[in-house]
Order: C-alpha cells, then structure tokens, then sequence
C-alpha cells in the first residue's frame, strides 16, 4: 500500500478509536457535526480544485440530503444506512440539475446562480420545514418530533462518531480515487482550457456534470448523517449564507487536499463551539473567518492545509 | 480526402474566413498566410470551436460541422493548438491515458500504443514527468504524442514549429514525413517557418484576409508572385 494512503487510514483509526475516549458528550456532538461538514465541504473542494467552479449552494444541498433522509426516516423501514445511500444519490441527482447552469457560465456568475439556488432552498425549507413524523408528503406535525433510526452499531452518541468519522473517510476515499483516475484526468484538461479537453475527445458536459454529481453526493451524505446525529433539523440551520461561509471556509482550509476539508468542519462548527466554551461570542468566528480568508486570498491560494502540507514536505525527515 | 466547401466564419464583423473552398488529398498539407489570415480560424472550424457561419468540412463522406466537438475528435480528428496546452499537474502518461479513455481505445491496447507513441515522439524517458516540468520540446511531443495515440485520421498542427532549436526541428521533421506510413493519419499543418513546408508538405494552401490566395504543390506556391507580395514581403 502506497504511503499516500497509509497516513490518512492511520489518523481515520486514530480518530475512530481516541477521539470518543477523549472527548466529553457535549464535544462528541460537535466533533460529529465538524466531521459532517467536513464531508460537505470537500464536495466544495472538488468542484473549486478540480474545475475552478464556486459553489454556493452546498449547505442547501446538505438540507436536501437531511430532508430526503427525514423523509425516508418516517416514511419507510429502510435502515439507516440505506436511507444514507439514498439521500446521497438524490441529493447527487440535485446536484447534477444545479450542474446545467455550469455549463455555460464561471467565477462570478456562476458564483451568482448557485447562491439564488440556495436563497430559493432556504424559501422551501422555510416554507415547509422538515419532516418530523408528521403526516402527509411534507411530514411535519406539531408535536414533538418522532425518533429517527440510528444503525445498530452506532446509537450512543460515541458510536455515532465513530460511524460518521468512517463515513467521512469513505467520502474522501471517494473523491481521492476521482483524482487518480480518468475523471480526474478529464477535469484537470478541462480547468486547463475547455477546448483542449474536447480536441481530446472529452465529454466536457458530462464530466462537469459528473463534479457537480459527485459534489452533490457528498452534501446529501452529510445531511443524512446530520439528520441522524441531531435527530431533527431546523430551517434556520440552512441559510444561503451558511452556503458562502462553507464555501470560504472550504478555501481557507484548503481545497486541494482531504486535510483541507477537515480544517473547512473544524472551522465551521468546532471553533464557534470552542469560543462558546470560553466565554466569547460565536459571532467573533466570522470576524477570524473573515481574517482568515483575507489570509487565504493573499498569501495562501492552497489554504491552510496547502501551507501545513507544504512544512511537512520541506523539513527534512 | 478533405473537401471544404464554402466554409465562412464570422467574429462579429470580422469575416475571419471567407467562402472558403478547398480540396485536399495530400499526406502532409501546409497552410501558410499572414498573421490574422484566418489559419487557426481554419483549425477552429475543424474542430468545432469557430462560430461558422456557412459551408461545410467533408471528409469520407462525412460532414464534421454536424459533430459535436469532442466527437469529432472520437472520429478520428486530433489537433495541436498554437499556444501548447500541457495541463502542469499530471503526467505525460496521464495525458496519453485521458485521450485513450476518451475515445474508448480498449485496456489491453492502450500500453502498447503508449509506448509505440512515446517512442516515435522521443519522450519515453519523460513517461512519469509532470506536464510543468517538461521543456518547451518535450511538451510540442506530448502534444504530437496525444494526436497520435488514437490513431486519427486527420491531424491539424497549429504551428508546431514555435520555438524549438534546429537539432528539434529536424525531430518534427522525422516526425511528421513518417506519420502518415506509421499511423496512417493525414497531416495539416499551419506554419510561419517556409523551410519546414518546404521540406514536409507536398502542396500548400496559403489564406489572406480569410481568403485562399493560392493552392497547389508548394514549390509552385512558394514561387507564386500573389503570394511573395501578400506574405514572404520579397
Ligand atoms: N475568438 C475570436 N474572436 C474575435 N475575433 C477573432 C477570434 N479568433 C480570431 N479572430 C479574428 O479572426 C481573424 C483570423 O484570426 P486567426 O487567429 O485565424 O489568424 P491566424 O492566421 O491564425 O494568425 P496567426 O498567424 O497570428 O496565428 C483575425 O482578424 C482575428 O482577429
Ligand atoms: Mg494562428
């Protein structure tokens, strides 16, 4: 096995196995939400890194994966993970439709038409909250919410982790096995010039089709998880600008890399938690994120994870 | 057999081909003409990259403006583009591999193929390089080397000459007078540099303000009065 994939399944065990033993209930619920979004973000990343493109929309692709699984939570007996896949593929399916736009346009306005798709999933959302076991097609009831099925192995909160670290992974294993094989190679022509790609016979169409499905996979798998870790979720929870704040966060971090990804859910939900705990105001995240994505503009096109990665790679071993 | 019929490609105001009509049979073609001619504009049109506005590319038989670009290219139509485009971040191997997935050369070829493109392009030590770590020759070679890979069956070579030393012309050379016989693809090049159509291309068409000026065996062309006044200045 290549050392290239030795040390990210020895941090995977690592975490499995150290974190729950180290962290109190409260910071297994937030280290499980980080991990979640880490997921999410990395779908950013693949879009960004691989083909230059800015997605918006990835925390309303998140609340679609949720909603999906919510739904399905309620309406079916599928286990847990099944519901996962499925919610995935939907929410891939999603993605794919946000994809269409992409295709004629970049940068900026394209910039512009995923955050009117995550402004108009915040309206849904809004308008129709999400399932909670009630009745008819949206299953929202007035009551206290119903339970949803966790899998067996993981219905302690500790398992959960363990559960969605495991995911995690998998997601990353994912993407990482994109780069290395034909569609990577097809994105990395197409980001070189869309010409190029298609004097090589590349079906520009589908492969930036395929980003945006993969991309949209990975949000409908973390808003599955997140379902399955908060038990409800709240419309408050998916506004279009949490959408611009992954997406600066995906870059802060770094989008070149898995590590990046990690920084992005850490950033997201451990930092403002951690600010909580000692007594300062969430709201100061954004004043560091903000900060920090001046850093990422000008001295860091890579991102943390690029210039942690790049220390690594130059000290001596 | 090439036939380009009427073929008329507009920018806005600019007719940067105009009418154009054209039968080529030749292994090895040049086009030649004044910078803003209208050669790359010929190129684009192939490859569906130019907005044409009428006439038609035929060749066996069928109409390539009819394809979409990048099926043109599973057809049997590759290209070199006049600013090279070697993607930095991925091996010469991996832009051989990517052409050979696109056009669904099958597995237990594609080895083969690689090292017998590698080979004639004389990069098979630079297999494992990245794309940003090759000379300026070396990336001209991956790119001859991703045309020839899926053995089309016309290549276009937008300027495939920029740049490169004398002891590497003459590798372009080598390269181009023996694709034909290797690989069976029929050759259309673009150029500035008049030795090396001298040398490779058995007749030449030469454009002018999207216009064909001239078209026959390149000794004759070269020696046409037109064309000394319109592009050799002498
Ligand atoms: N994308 C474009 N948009 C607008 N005008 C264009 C475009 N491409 C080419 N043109 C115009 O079309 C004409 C022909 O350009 P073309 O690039 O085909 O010339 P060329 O013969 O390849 O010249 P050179 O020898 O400099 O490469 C020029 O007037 C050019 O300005
Ligand atoms: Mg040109």
């Amino acid at each position: 096995m290549p050392r290239s994939q030795i040390t990210p399944l020895a941090i995977l065990l690592i975490g499995v196995l150290i974190l729950p033993l180290i962290l109190s209930s409260l910071w297994v619920k937030v280290v499980t939400s980080a991990a979640i979004f880490a997921l999410g973000a990395a779908g950013i990343s693949v879009l960004f890194a691989q083909l230059g493109l800015i997605n918006l929309a990835q925390i309303a692709l998140i609340g679609v994966g949720g909603w999906v699984a919510l739904r399905l939570n309620y309406a079916t007996p599928l286990p847990f993970t099944v519901i996962v896949v499925i919610a995935g593929v939907a929410t891939a399916f999603v993605g794919a439709i946000l994809a269409l736009p992409a295709l004629r346009m970049r940068g900026l306005y394209l910039a512009l038409v995923t955050l009117m798709a995550a402004g108009a999933f915040q309206i849904l959302f809004n308008a129709f909250q999400f399932p909670n076991g009630g009745e008819g097609f949206w299953g929202v009831a007035r009551q206290s919410a119903a339970d949803i099925r966790r899998p067996s192995v993981a219905q302690s909160d500790v398992g959960y982790l363990r559960y969605t670290l495991v995911i995690m992974a998998a997601g990353f294993g994912l993407v990482a096995l994109h780069r290395i094989t034909g569609p990577g190679r097809a994105w990395a022509m197409i980001r070189q010039s869309e010409a190029n790609a298609m004097a090589a016979g590349i079906n520009v169409t589908f492969y930036k089709i395929w980003a945006f499905a993969l991309s949209g996979l990975l949000a409908g798998i973390a808003g599955a998880l997140l379902s399955g870790a908060l038990g409800q979720l709240d419309a408050r929870s998916f506004l279009a600008s949490e959408g611009i704040l992954l997406f600066a966060l995906a870059v802060v971090g770094g989008a070149y890399s898995w590590v990046g990804a990690i920084i992005a859910g850490v950033l997201y939900k451990l930092l403002p938690a951690l600010l909580n705990d000692w007594g300062l105001s969430a709201d100061l995240a954004l004043i560091l994120f903000g900060a920090a994505l001046l850093h990422a503009i000008m001295t860091a096109p890579r991102g943390i994870a690029g210039q942690l990665l790049g220390a690594l790679q130059r000290k001596p071993s | 057999m090439i036939t380009i019929e009427n073929l008329t490609v507009k920018y806005g105001g600019v007719v940067a081909l105009d009418s154009l009509t054209l039968n080529i049979s030749d292994d090895v073609v040049g086009l030649i003409g004044p910078n803003g001619a209208g050669k790359t504009t010929l190129t684009n049109a192939f490859s569906g990259f130019a907005p044409v506005t009428d006439g038609k590319v035929v060749i066996d038989g069928v109409n390539l403006l009819h394809m979409a670009p990048h099926k043109r290219a599973c057809w049997g139509l590759a290209r070199s583009f006049q600013k090279v485009q070697v993607v930095d971040d991925i091996t010469v191997a991996d832009h051989l591999r990517t052409v050979l997935t696109a056009n669904g050369v099958p597995r237990s070829a594609r080895n083969a193929r690689m090292s017998e493109v590698l080979d004639f392009t004389n990069i098979t030590d630079e297999r494992d390089t990245l794309g940003a770590d090759l000379n300026p020759f070396q990336k001209r070679m991956t790119e001859i080397a991703k045309c020839l890979i899926d053995r089309p069956r016309i290549i276009l070579l937008d300027e495939p000459g920029g740049g490169l030393s004398e002891g590497e012309m003459q590798h372009l050379r080598f390269i181009i007078r023996e694709t034909k016989s290797r690989f069976g693809a029929q050759i259309i090049m673009v150029d500035h540099d008049v030795d090396l159509i001298r040398d490779v291309c058995a007749s030449t068409a030469v454009l002018d303000f999207g216009k064909l000026i001239a078209f026959g065996p390149t000794e004759d062309v070269l020696r046409d009065e037109a064309v000394k006044a319109a592009y050799l200045g002498r």
